[in-house]
């Protein structure tokens, strides 16, 4: 099965270093989010695993090679970007004739990929009358034509409706199910929240973190209201390794390292009342906040 | 590649350029009879009549000047790709860049022929009935007549491959159209005042032209602005190749330098 493995990518454009030493890896049957702020590689890095940019550094293949040199391009890797256009005077369907001979696939392959992606509605539309959405779905449509082991989807969602998004989503994932590498950039956590099993953030183009989305999310605390919260401050730490205890107000303590029931009976035991007790866990999309310096 | 040349025509025919190129084709040829109809002895300043050699060769002359057009028809074609955003889609399809370039010139070839051949068999009608409505005899033997116009065809095709080239290298068909109608009206004639050039001329796309279409009026008229006898004119066969040279040479250097940038 083939899978994405970029390693050590850059590109510079004049003194701006668009990608610097970038490694990371598309694992075969999972979704992989690409996760930048705007501006931070995402397209450059993409664009560079497609042959499209030549890198200054580093390399990226597919299966091992080189997007140049596969054999049957389209039908290794589909990729939808966020630039590529269609002929405004061509239907939908001659858009997907044009690639479909290109590629040397079977005629009946456009109805096919149209019927899997809703195309087929507005398929004798010119594509010059497409809302952005149905582009979207042509783009994608285009990507599938070759029944690619690899998908990689520059802002798939951009201009997708709630309904074509949730669409979206579990189309990628049953995608991913079939035993495809699909590699979805997004600017916008939350799009890619459910649908990913695993991240790579960048930010000003070097890797931040790469891994399984579960360790993205922070270490669980707990947040504690009390009078006596600078008696539990002094007393919860020599309870285990690796506890701490923080006041964040003169009547408020954030705990880590202490499950709630173990310091609500702690309290009880010294008499120390309690006004709340919250297990608190951060959002992805603060710790995506975090890790891509945007505001806390 | 067959595949790449498929698909190139499944595009050229799927997009609305065609019916304006078969269009502009038919124009064309209705060109030269509307020409032959008015008669070149009532041009202004007159010419010889259709009746004579030169008057029959100067409508056909006129109608060769016509080539550019399909020249524009395989520029747009090209650049479009660059201005409608699809070439990120062709290149991630034709990654050895090279090769999506050489089925657009296989098809613009056979698109240009096809364009030559419709205006040559409408000016070939045009003209002998526009001959025949004025009860005169063309200056030129049928054969000879159907022999230029079929000169005229494959020059059209020709200038559609440097169209092709020369969008390809530029990516920009205003920018291409630009340096091919300078070059033709501008550059040339005054290339031609170095002394010395003018003996290159026959090589010159000006000089290839005027062989392979067998109209010299311009390249005499070029020669006596330039003071002095127009030069020896290369065969047809070899003006022609001479042009698909030019088209060979701007199609290397889209590959060499303007298919090699990156597509952002």
């Amino acid at each position: 099965m083939t899978a994405v493995e970029v390693r050590g990518l850059g590109k510079a454009y004049g003194p701006v270093a668009a990608v610097t030493d970038l490694s990371f890896d598309v694992p075969p049957g999972e979704v992989t989010a690409f996760l930048g702020p705007n501006g931070a590689g995402k397209t450059t890095t993409m664009r560079m695993v497609l042959g499209l940019v030549a890198p200054d550094t580093g390399s990226a293949t597919i299966g091992g090679v080189r997007y140049a040199g596969l054999r049957r391009p389209a039908a290794t890797v589909g990729a939808v970007l966020d630039t590529s256009g269609f002929h405004p005077d061509h239907t939908a369907r001659a858009h997907l004739q044009v690639y479909a001979r290109m590629g040397g696939f079977p005629r009946h392959r456009a109805e096919e990929v149209m019927d899997l992606t809703g195309v087929t509605p507005f398929a004798e539309r010119l594509t010059r009358a497409l809302s952005t959405g149905m582009r979207q779905r042509l783009h994608l449509a285009t990507a599938l034509l070759g029944d690619p082991g690899v998908l990689l989807l520059d802002e798939p969602a951009n201009g997708l409706d709630p309904e074509g998004n949730a669409w979206l989503r579990g189309f990628l994932r049953e995608l991913a199910a079939q035993g495809r590498a699909v590699l979805v950039s997004s600017h916008v956590l939350s799009e890619v929240e459910q649908l990913a099993d695993r991240v790579v953030v960048i930010r000003e183009g070097r890797l931040a973190v790469a891994g399984p989305v579960a360790d993205l999310y922070g270490d669980p605390g707990v947040l504690i209201r009390s009078p006596g919260a600078a008696t539990l401050r002094a007393l919860l730490p020599g309870l285990g390794e690796g506890v701490t205890a923080e006041c964040t107000a003169e009547d408020a303590l954030l705990v880590h390292g202490l499950p709630a029931d173990r310091i609500a009976a702690e309290a009880s035991a010294h008499g120390i009342p309690l006004h709340e007790i919250t297990p608190i866990r951060p959002t992805l999309e603060q710790t995506f906040l975090n890790l891509t310096g945007g505001p806390a | 590649m067959t595949a790449f040349v498929l698909a190139e025509w499944r595009r050229l025919i799927s997009a609305r350029l065609w019916r304006w190129g078969v269009l502009a084709a038919i124009c064309s040829g209705a060109f030269a009879a509307l020409l032959a109809l008015i008669g070149p002895e009532n041009f202004d300043p007159p010419l010889p009549g259709l009746h004579t050699t030169e008057g029959t060769r100067v409508v056909l002359g006129l109608l060769g000047l016509l080539a550019f057009v399909p020249a524009l028809l395989g520029t747009s074609a090209v650049a479009a790709e660059y201005r409608h955003r699809t070439i990120t889609t062709t290149v991630l399809y034709a990654p050895r860049r090279w090769t999506a370039l050489a089925a657009k010139i296989v098809t613009f070839a056979a698109a240009g022929l096809a364009y030559g051949a419709i205006t040559a068999a409408v000016a070939a009608a045009g003209l002998f009935t526009a001959a025949a409505a004025k009860g005169v005899t063309l200056g030129l033997p049928a054969g000879e007549v159907l022999g230029l116009l079929a000169r005229i065809a494959v020059t059209m095709g020709v200038y559609t491959l440097l169209g092709v080239g020369f969008g390809a290298l530029l990516r920009n068909q205003v920018a291409a159209l630009v340096v091919l109608g300078s070059y033709f009206y501008v550059v040339e004639t005054a290339l031609l005042l170095v002394p010395g050039v003018k003996a290159l001329y026959p090589y010159l796309p000006g000089g290839a032209t005027a062989a392979l279409t067998g109209f010299t009026y311009l390249a005499d008229a070029v020669a006596a602005q330039a003071g002095g006898e127009a030069g020896a004119l290369l065969p047809a066969s070899l003006g022609g190749a001479v042009l698909v040279g030019y088209a060979a040479l701007a199609a290397l250097a889209a590959v060499a330098v303007s298919l090699r940038r990156d597509i952002t």
